[in-house]
């Protein structure tokens, strides 16, 4: 999984810049309307009464906005829902859900190498298709809608205001939308835990010895049986004490059952850690090259995806993390260390044999590496490593974490690969300080809220068009929005003409692209130097700007999919969804503006 | 009656309407399910139970347009299926650069049901995930899974298309090859051998001592040829000599691993007596050849036969015609091709190498130039016997060029050669000398190596054309190598008359 840290700043940090962003398009667009607006009344009305005209305008628009009745929008709102209700578009909709939720059974694939990932995707993918396609055909036709059965005109003669009208139309499409969701949420959620629940048995007549243990009184293992497509190898100990090894990304509890000495049966749990959330904490990335001097990155091992950089083994190559505010209330036990490498071998080597890192910590009091752990890596899974409170260095000498390591509440954590010509490969979030686990329901529910807040954006949005166009127009608008807010980063790409990770944009800006495409010519290749490449490539600079204004204005609706987060058994940080509660409400509030002057200045408004 | 109850009858009758029709199809139509989610194994509905009855004769891809799945995408693509398919690849792509492997998989499980009669869909995404993404996985598990990852793809292709051999090749090719010749080809053997759930889900019955990835592979092959001579399709970008050769190759391969884990005796002695029966059944296979009239690599001998009839008859319609013939040739030459031939072969020079090769050619005699020289009441008689004699050599160069291009000679005196007793003695003693060597105890090693290469010797005296491919020589250097290593240690030196003296000479000859 790739995790975008810039989203996890802390909200204080992100606040006052995202404030001042916000207040400042909105001082530019608002000036923009206001000059715009006298403009429009000075050629409507002429330049005497035009101004008068546009000022009292605005002066009832401020009233209009201010004054909302919350009875009245109540009113509307409720019309609202039972106008929805009426039209059945509802009951459609839970229809399909039930029924494809019926069906879904057989098309996903238990056996997959990932279920957990497979049935998450499914339960908050397509309850976040059919509510965005419902919103998208509710919202947009129903101003049209009314406005063609003359409904509108019955409700305008009412002392409603025009902001009450369309803010009754938002809040009603969105209380649908949310008993929707929240229905389809609680159905997937029961989905999802029932599709992957399982256990397996063990044949206690097929156990065997592990080979090399006390024959007298030897260690066992076996092999389950074979349950979504996977076994569990078990191990039990002459104690009693089992072990069930995780595949396929979880575990079981096993309980032995004996009489006497013998073993007669073994039961096996649910699944375990396969519905989590954990909840990491970050810290800062550096690197040390090869002869131990610090660098930007480590090396590049030929990848095309850049997300990780490799440390050589072997060398004094290394990753390191810094983390603030650790404290020992937090960790009372020791450390536990999060780790998730990418493992590349320059040569086969001892294939049966894994390749050997080591954790060291920073020791502030005498200015040294101290190592903690030595491992061997496992490749592209989370590796959950405990460095216990207090080790014995390699003098001897007794080191405690709390005292040696923690100063001022920072821990340095760096990661080497101990086997020379091998590689590690790692990015910022794939090392972390792993703190208790947050409840998966709860995660759960999370993943939905950014289901709702795009839900809430879309109605927004989608009103705000069918307030000025016809129902068809606004519908293919409000697309058009939507897919535009799903390419949101490849626009901001194309605009800025380079990608996330500050890499140049290869292939140049859409003109390019095209003549690339049409020439069957690589994205590499810088293009001949002619006439041709010259006009392209100016005619990419004129429309990088539109670009970029494009890419400002569009919300970027992927940032709302949280479902990547849940899928990979990682908490979605509270603090990052209060921010994308304001990402939210700043497109969704001037969307409701924009509406009610839209409607305001229609002649059926007034 | 009311409208609004009349209205509300009529949907009441759709309703009850729709209900037979949604049991109909539920009744046909039903996927086979192995009990993923409620652990109850389902065959299916009537359609997918009549699929998957091969005695019925209904193949899938001649129903391929009633699976269920396949339908309903293509009718939700609404037309854009080739759309779908295309942002599903670009999808995959991203996922695959982005590691994102089981993203990657559902999505690749998403373009087989969006084009699922595409056969090199199957294959590439196939091959992708046996070799591309295995390797990409540290630990040798992960890449095993990854390789049957591939299998299984390959298998669901083969399920909507069973009469196209290309994916029935391309799945004995990944069993047999992929698991058998990788790097890691030990670990992968064995964690095929002990994978459970491959075979309890693809081959429930078969026995644990069958589970042999070379076995399997043949069985793929032999299907894939199978398939190929019914409907008349080729294995396109393999020719029918290679693919006719696969299961007998895959049992040579087979006897080959089994020595090279170390099982010999009986064991050993019979795979390679099934894999000797097995290129002797393929040398008498009819080989339809692209461009030319089928053949048998068998039969080279027979034709060979033919030819050397026909020009002992011929030469005898005018006794001494051929030497005459040859001596006015001999005559023509140049001084310096004449002297090229008289020097003898291993001290020509370069250019009396060049000379020599365009004397022998001048001095070629074809049965055509005989019988133009045969008096003439004999002549018409003699072109008889000469066209016989170009046609069946015709044949034969055909033979052998097909011969060549599988190694049959050599695979043919190998697979016999190798259930020889002493033959199986030596691989055996050299194992064992390998393992102790290994072990660090040279002294038993030693013995254990002159044990096998006196073994080599007496195998070698009886079969001195084993010398002739470099294969076997090569792989006798391999072991002369550790023995050499092994004196090494012992601080002896490697005798001047070794017992293979004559297999060193050849590996320097080839080099």
């Amino acid at each position: 999984m790739e995790f975008d840290l810039t989203q996890l700043k802390p909200f204080w940090e992100w606040f006052p810049w995202a404030a001042a962003n916000f207040v400042i398009v909105v001082v530019v667009l608002t000036i923009a309307v206001l000059v715009l607006g006298t403009l429009f009344s000075i050629i409507r009305h002429g330049p005497a009464k035009g101004f008068p005209w546009f000022i009292r305008l605005c002066r009832e628009g401020l009233k209009d906005l201010i004054f909302i009745s919350p009875r009245r929008v109540a009113a509307l709102t409720w019309l609202s829902v039972k106008e929805s209700i009426r039209r059945r578009v509802v009951l459609a909709v839970i229809g399909v859900f039930f029924l494809t939720l019926f069906f879904a059974g057989w098309f996903m694939d238990a056996d997959s190498s990932n279920p957990t990932q497979l049935f998450i995707s499914f339960a908050l993918g397509w309850p976040w298709f059919l509510v965005l396609l419902f919103s998208w055909f509710l919202c947009t036709l129903s101003i049209p809608t009314d406005l063609k059965n003359k409904t509108l005109h019955t409700i305008v003669t009412k002392p409603v205001r025009s902001s009450e009208i369309v803010l009754g139309r938002i809040f009603g499409f969105v209380i649908i939308g949310t008993v929707l969701l929240a229905l389809m949420g609680t159905v997937c959620f029961f989905f999802v835990v029932r599709g992957l629940s399982h256990t397996h048995a063990i044949d206690v007549e097929k156990m065997h010895a592990t080979e090399g243990a006390d024959q007298a009184n030897p260690a066992l293992t076996a092999k389950t049986s074979s349950a979504q497509g996977h076994v569990h190898a078990v191990r039990i100990e002459p104690d009693g004490t089992a072990v069930v090894e995780p595949s396929h990304s979880h575990t079981h509890a096993i309980d032995i059952v004996k009489e006497g000495d013998k073993i007669v049966r073994c039961e096996i749990g649910q699944p375990e850690d396969e519905l989590i959330a954990r909840v990491p904490r970050f810290g800062d990335l550096s690197f040390l090259d090869r002869n131990g001097q610090k660098a930007a990155r480590g090396v590049s091992v030929g990848k095309e995806w850049n997300y990780r950089s490799y440390i050589e083994g072997g060398t004094d190559a290394a990753a390191i993390w810094k983390f603030t505010g650790v404290t020992e209330s937090q960790f009372p036990d020791g450390m536990p260390i999060g780790m998730r490498i990418s493992v590349y071998r320059s040569w086969k080597g001892h294939i049966e044999k894994g390749i050997i890192g080591s954790l060291k910590l920073y020791d502030y009091k005498q200015k040294r590496w101290v190592e903690a752990k030595i491992f061997t890596a496992k490749h592209d899974v989370i590796d959950l490593q405990n460095i216990d409170r207090q080790w014995q260095d390699r003098d001897g000498k007794t080191v405690d974490i709390f005292e040696d390591m923690v100063q001022d509440g920072e821990l340095q954590v760096m990661l080497r690969c101990d086997d020379p010509t091998q590689y590690y490969g790692v990015a910022q979030a794939d090392l972390f300080l792993s703190t208790p686990n947050a409840p998966f329901f709860l995660n759960f529910i999370k993943g939905y809220l950014g289901i709702w807040l795009q839900m809430v954006l879309l109605i927004a949005m989608g009103v705000f068009f069918s307030t000025f166009l016809s129902g068809p127009v606004a519908l293919l608008s409000t697309a058009g929005m939507m897919i535009g807010g799903m390419c949101h980063s490849f626009i901001f790409q194309l605009a800025t003409g380079y990608t996330p990770n500050g890499d140049p944009l290869y292939g140049g800006g859409p003109f390019e692209s095209v003549v690339r495409m049409l020439t069957q010519d690589n994205i590499i290749s810088e293009m001949e130097p002619s006439l041709r490449t010259t006009v392209v490539q100016s005619l990419d600079k004129v429309f990088q700007p539109i670009l970029y204004t494009v890419s400002s204005i569009l919300p970027d609706f992927r940032m709302f999919d949280f479902s990547n987060y849940i899928a990979n058994g990682f908490n979605v940080p509270g603090e990052m969804l209060i921010k994308f509660f304001f990402r939210a409400a700043a497109f969704a509030i001037p969307a409701f503006i924009a509406a009610y002057l839209c409607l305001k200045t229609r002649e059926v408004a007034k | 009656m009311t409208t609004a109850r009349s209205s509300f009858l009529r949907k009441i009758y759709y309703l009850l309407g729709m209900i037979p029709l949604v049991i109909l199809l539920y009744t046909l139509g039903r996927p086979a399910t192995k009990g993923g989610l409620t652990n109850h194994p389902d065959p299916g509905g009537i359609i997918t139970q009549i699929r998957e009855d091969e005695k019925s004769g209904m193949s899938q891809s001649s129903i391929g347009d009633l699976d269920p799945t396949s339908e309903t995408v293509k009718l939700a693509t609404m037309g854009l299926r080739g759309v779908a398919s295309l942002l599903l690849w670009e999808r995959a792509n991203d996922y695959k650069m982005k590691e994102d492997w089981a993203k990657y998989e559902s999505t690749l499980n998403q373009i087989a049901v969006v084009q699922p009669h595409f056969i090199s869909v199957w294959i590439h995404l196939a091959w992708n995930l046996s070799y591309n993404v295995s390797v990409e996985f540290d630990d040798y598990r992960d890449r095993y899974h990854w390789v049957i990852e591939g299998v299984k793809y390959l298998k669901k292709g083969i399920d909507s298309n069973s009469n196209d051999p290309r994916l029935l090749w391309e799945i004995g090719w990944i069993v047999s090859q992929k698991i058998g010749r990788s790097d890691e080809h030990k670990q992968f053997r064995r964690l095929f051998k002990n994978d459970d759930l491959f075979f309890g889900k693809f081959y429930p019955s078969i026995a644990k001592a069958d589970r042999d990835n070379w076995k399997i592979g043949k069985e793929w092959y032999e299907r894939c040829i199978d398939v190929a001579e019914k409907t008349g399709k080729r294995v396109k970008g393999k020719g029918p000599l290679i693919y006719n050769s696969n299961p007998a190759m895959c049992l040579m391969s087979y006897a080959e691993a089994l020595e090279e884990e170390g099982t010999f005796g009986d064991v050993a002695k019979y795979a390679w007596q099934n894999a000797s029966k097995a290129w002797h059944a393929f040398g008498e296979k009819k080989i339809p050849e692209p461009g030319s009239t089928s053949l048998y690599l068998g039969h080279l001998e027979k034709y060979e036969k033919k030819v050397q009839d026909a020009v002992v008859e011929l030469n005898a319609l005018e006794p001494g015609l051929r030497e005459k013939i040859h001596g006015e040739k001999y005559k023509a030459l140049t001084d310096q091709q004449r002297s090229a031939l008289e020097t003898p072969a291993d001290k020509r020079t370069d250019k009396e190498i060049q000379a020599a090769a365009q004397a022998e050619a001048q001095l070629e005699i074809s049965t055509e130039e005989i019988a133009n020289r045969v008096p003439a009441e004999k002549r018409a008689q003699a072109k008889k016997l000469a066209a016989v004699a170009q046609e069946n050599e015709a044949i034969a160069v055909d033979i052998r060029r097909s011969r060549d291009i599988v190694n049959f000679a050599y695979w043919k005196l190998r697979s016999e050669v190798e259930q020889d007793e002493d033959a199986l003695a030596a691989r055996e003693a050299i194992f064992k000398g390998t393992l102790r060597f290994r072990e660090a105890a040279p002294v038993a090693a030693k013995e254990l190596f002159h044990e096998g290469f006196l073994k080599w010797r007496s195998v070698i005296d009886r079969y001195p054309k084993l010398l002739d491919d470099s294969i076997t020589v090569d792989d006798l250097m391999d072991e002369i190598k550790i023995y050499r290593r092994l004196l090494d240690q012992l601080n002896e030196s490697f005798p001047d008359v070794f017992i293979l003296q004559d297999v060193l000479k050849k590996h320097a000859e080839n080099k």
